[in-house]
C-alpha cells in the first residue's frame, strides 16, 4: 500500500472522486486518526448534498419554448425577447455605478485583470462612427452600388474574408464602406442607413488578441458599441439606436460576419 | 432534425441547471442559456465530431458568463446587482425552496464567480477535475484551489447564517 501524508487537499479530492482508489484505505485511516479533518470532510459532504438538492429540481422543469426554438430554428430568434437581456441588465446597472465613480474600479479576486483590447476596439469604432456617419456626401469611400469590389478590397486590406451583412430585415441598407487605421492594424468600416436616415456602422479588424471575447461597452453620451473579440478578429456595431434594438442588429450582423469569415 | 441539434437539445436541462447556479434569477439564467445556444448554432462547424456536446456547450456558456462578470466587475461593484434584482422577483410557485436550499443558494451567490463556477462544475455537474479545468480554461492546480477555497467560503457563509439565526432565537 502506498504510504503518504494526507492533507486537507485530499478531502476535496476524495469528495470529488479524484483520489486514487488504492489510496482510499490509507485516507480513511487518516480521517479516523484526525477527528478535526473527519468533521471537516463530513461538513463538506453535507454541503455538497445540499447543493445538489437545491438545484436538482431544475432538471425536471420543462424546457422553455424559447430555448427549444433557438435550436430548432423555428422562430424568428430576434423577435420577442432580446436574449441579451441578462448582460444588458448587468451592463446597465454598471453604467449607473460607473457614472458616479469615474468609470473604473479595480476588480475583485482575480476577476479584475485589465483587458484593454475590447475598450480600444470599441473606442476606435465609436470614433470612426462619430466622424463618418455624420458625413453626408463623403461618408464612404466605396458605395454599396459597387459592393463586390468593396468586399474584395476591404478583405484584402484587413486580411479577413469580409462579407457585408444583409441587415435589410432590421431595416438597414448598406451605404458603403471605407478603410481605416486601427492602432497598428487596419479596420474595415461598413456604414448602414435606415429609411429615416439613422445610421449604424460595423467596424471589423483582424484583432490579434488571442482570447479576448468581450461583449459590450457604452459611452455615456453619444453612440454605443456592441462588440465581440475572438481569436483573430474583432467586430463592433456602433449606433445611437435604443439599446435593445442595437443589440438585435448587432447579433444579426455578427452572425452573418462569422458565417462570412468561414465561407 | 439533424443529430447535432438533437444532441444540443438534450443538453438544455443541464445548461439551465448550471446557469441557475451561476445567476440566481431564473429569467436571467435562461437568457444566458439562450445566448449560449445562439452562439453554439452560429459555430456549429467548430464542434468537432466525437467531442462531447456537453463539454462544448458548457465551455461556450462559461465564457459568456465569465466575460460578462469580468466586464461588470472591472467597471464597478455591480456584479451582484443582477442577482439582487433577481431576488426581488417573486419565486414562482413550483420553485418553493426549503430554508436549507435557500441558504445554500444565497451563500453560493455570495462567493466569487470564479470559485462558484469551479465548485458547481465539479460538485453539482459532476465533471472530473480534468474536464472542468478544460472547460474553465485554467490549469488543474488553479481549479483545485478554487474548489477548495470555494468550499471553505461557502461553509463559512453558512456558519455565519446559522450563527445569526441562533442569535435571533436567543434574543426572542
Amino acid at each position: 500500500m502506498i504510504r503518504r501524508d494526507f492533507s486537507e487537499r485530499d478531502i476535496h479530492m476524495a469528495l470529488d472522486g479524484e483520489l486514487p482508489s488504492d489510496e482510499r484505505a490509507a485516507y480513511d485511516a487518516w480521517l479516523d486518526a484526525n477527528p478535526e479533518m473527519k468533521a471537516k470532510s463530513a461538513r463538506f459532504t453535507a454541503d455538497r448534498t445540499a447543493l445538489r438538492a437545491a438545484f436538482a429540481g431544475v432538471l425536471d422543469e420543462a424546457v422553455p419554448a424559447r430555448l427549444r426554438k433557438v435550436v430548432l430554428g423555428e422562430a424568428p430568434v430576434k423577435a420577442a425577447v432580446p436574449s441579451s437581456r441578462w448582460w444588458l441588465a448587468a451592463a446597465a446597472a454598471v453604467l449607473l455605478v460607473a457614472g458616479g465613480l469615474g468609470g473604473y474600479l479595480a476588480g475583485v479576486d482575480g476577476m479584475g485583470q485589465e483587458d484593454p483590447a475590447e475598450d480600444r476596439l470599441a473606442e476606435q469604432a465609436i470614433a470612426a462612427h462619430v466622424i463618418y456617419a455624420a458625413e453626408k456626401r463623403h461618408a464612404v469611400e466605396v458605395p454599396a452600388s459597387d459592393k463586390d469590389h468593396l468586399q474584395t478590397w476591404l478583405s484584402n486590406r484587413i486580411g479577413l474574408k469580409l462579407v457585408a451583412p444583409d441587415l435589410t430585415a432590421n431595416g438597414f441598407q448598406l451605404v458603403g464602406g471605407r478603410l481605416l487605421p486601427a492602432g497598428e492594424n487596419k479596420a474595415a468600416m461598413l456604414l448602414y442607413e435606415d429609411d429615416k436616415g439613422e445610421r449604424i456602422s460595423l467596424f471589423v479588424t483582424a484583432e490579434s488578441a488571442e482570447n479576448a471575447k468581450g461583449t459590450y461597452i457604452a459611452a455615456q453620451d453619444g453612440p454605443e458599441a456592441v462588440y465581440w473579440l475572438d481569436k483573430g478578429y474583432g467586430c463592433a456595431v456602433v449606433g445611437s439606436l435604443p439599446r435593445e434594438q442595437l443589440a438585435v442588429v448587432a447579433k444579426s450582423a455578427y452572425g452573418q460576419l462569422l458565417a462570412g469569415l468561414a465561407s | 432534425m439533424d443529430e447535432k441539434k438533437a444532441a444540443i437539445l438534450g443538453e438544455i436541462p443541464r445548461l439551465r441547471r448550471y446557469a441557475r447556479s451561476l445567476l440566481r434569477d431564473r429569467d436571467a439564467a435562461d437568457d444566458l442559456v439562450q445566448d449560449c445556444l445562439e452562439r453554439a448554432l452560429v459555430r456549429l462547424d467548430n464542434w468537432q465530431t466525437g467531442e462531447s456536446p456537453r463539454r462544448w456547450l458548457f465551455t461556450i456558456m462559461h465564457h459568456l458568463f465569465i466575460d460578462q462578470m469580468r466586464k461588470v466587475n472591472r467597471r464597478g461593484e455591480a456584479a451582484m446587482l443582477p442577482l439582487e434584482a433577481g431576488e426581488a422577483v417573486a419565486q414562482p410557485a413550483e420553485q418553493v425552496e426549503s430554508i436549507a436550499s435557500r441558504e445554500i443558494i444565497d451563500a453560493l451567490q455570495a462567493i466569487s464567480p470564479d470559485r462558484r463556477a469551479a465548485l458547481v462544475m465539479v460538485a453539482i455537474e459532476g465533471f472530473s477535475y480534468a474536464e472542468a479545468a478544460n472547460i474553465l480554461g485554467v490549469p488543474a492546480g488553479t481549479l483545485m484551489s478554487r474548489i477548495a477555497r470555494g468550499r471553505e467560503e461557502l461553509r463559512g457563509l453558512l456558519d455565519d447564517t446559522a450563527r445569526r439565526r441562533a442569535i435571533r432565537i436567543v434574543e426572542k
